[in-house]
């Protein structure tokens, strides 16, 4: 019996040591992958492809941008069904100004969200009416993740389809366009276009910092492993 | 024994210390100001105290082994390292009982 239990005992040691380590060693994957994540979406930043390919054969309504979608020069045409002001936006050379941005209608069922200029510029257009087809070319942009402003009516916190998803049925793009122009059928709208942020990755951290991690995990597997042969040292 | 109880203590400190800026400094600064320059001044924090854990964990394992703590004992003393006052009453009280 008292055998029986000692071996029970051991058993359930080594069991425990085994997942203890397996987990250490999956945190430690996990950030390898993190670190490669980010290493992949630094490189989709810098670089610019100026060919412009229409939105929908790059990204999908209600998924995730592809990190080889980002800061890809898109053309889309739609409606503008609601504008939105977008305060207290940074733009590429640092200038804090407050942006007019609007959701624009594709087809009968997405949408998403497009930064058109300046918000003091939103009247130089007076001319555009919400059934009109705009035909945008712009930057694909990935959502922005922290608040610049509150949630008001007219006006959002953040250029982000998940800060208007409740206020239209219509399946939303994830990111936004910057654009670069805007026309009608007949003449193309002239105004200030704002220089998008330089893109940043939305993994935090460093990629070293990852790979450290990856260094402290598996270094922490191996003290786990060691720990039982090391207490048995000292005992005896 | 006593190079194990040092090695502990040494690091106990520095852990503590470590988890004062994170908790009272770089937290505050991340989550609650929106000040892009702040955030890049104290990024290097949570980094060190990673590797700072990493090591107070070592030393608190080696002084735990070889004071034939239990590993209900032990656990704690390793989660000591987390909080930022724990690390220091850990440390207190392991100065009182064994020096």
């Amino acid at each position: 019996m008292t055998q029986k239990s000692s071996f029970l005992t051991k058993l359930g040691q080594t069991v425990a040591v085994l997942l203890v380590t397996a987990l250490f060693v999956s945190l430690g994957l996990w950030q390898l992958q993190r670190a490669a994540d980010l290493k992949e979406s630094l490189k989709v930043a810098l670089v610019v492809d100026t060919n412009v390919v229409p939105l929908e054969s790059i990204t999908s309504p209600r998924q995730a941008i592809p990190p080889s979608a980002l800061n890809r020069t898109v053309s889309i045409t739609g409606k503008y069904i609601a504008n939105f002001k977008a305060a207290n936006q940074k733009d590429g050379n640092g200038v804090i100004q407050d942006w007019e941005s609007a959701l624009l209608q594709i087809g009968d069922s997405s949408a998403i969200l497009v930064v058109r200029g300046l918000w003091s510029e939103r009247l130089l257009n007076p001319d555009i009416q919400q059934s009109m087809d705009i035909q945008i070319e712009g930057l694909l942009v990935a959502s922005q993740d922290g608040d610049r402003a509150r949630n008001v009516p007219g006006e959002i916190s953040r250029l982000d389809s998940a800060v208007v998803v409740s206020l239209t049925d219509l399946d939303l793009f994830d990111g936004y366009i910057v654009a670069i122009s805007e026309a009608t059928r007949t003449e193309s709208l002239e105004r200030t276009r704002v220089v998008p942020e330089k893109l940043q990755s939305r993994i935090p951290g460093f990629y070293w910092q990852h790979l450290s991690y990856v260094v402290i995990w598996w270094l922490m597997a191996a003290v786990v492993v060691f720990l039982p042969f090391y207490r048995r040292r000292v005992s005896t | 024994m006593s190079g194990a109880l040092k090695r502990f203590r040494v690091m106990a400190i520095i852990a503590g210390v470590m988890s004062l800026l994170l908790w009272f400094v770089d937290l505050p600064v991340a989550y609650l100001l929106n000040n892009d320059d702040w955030k890049s001044m104290v990024a290097w924090i949570p980094f060190v105290h990673g590797w700072i854990y990493a090591v107070y964990v070592l030393t608190a394992l080696q002084f735990a082994t070889k004071a034939r703590w239990s590993l209900k004992k032990t656990v704690w003393l390793i989660l000591a390292g987390t909080l930022p006052i724990a690390s220091f009453a850990a440390e207190r009280r392991v100065v009182r009982q064994y020096s």
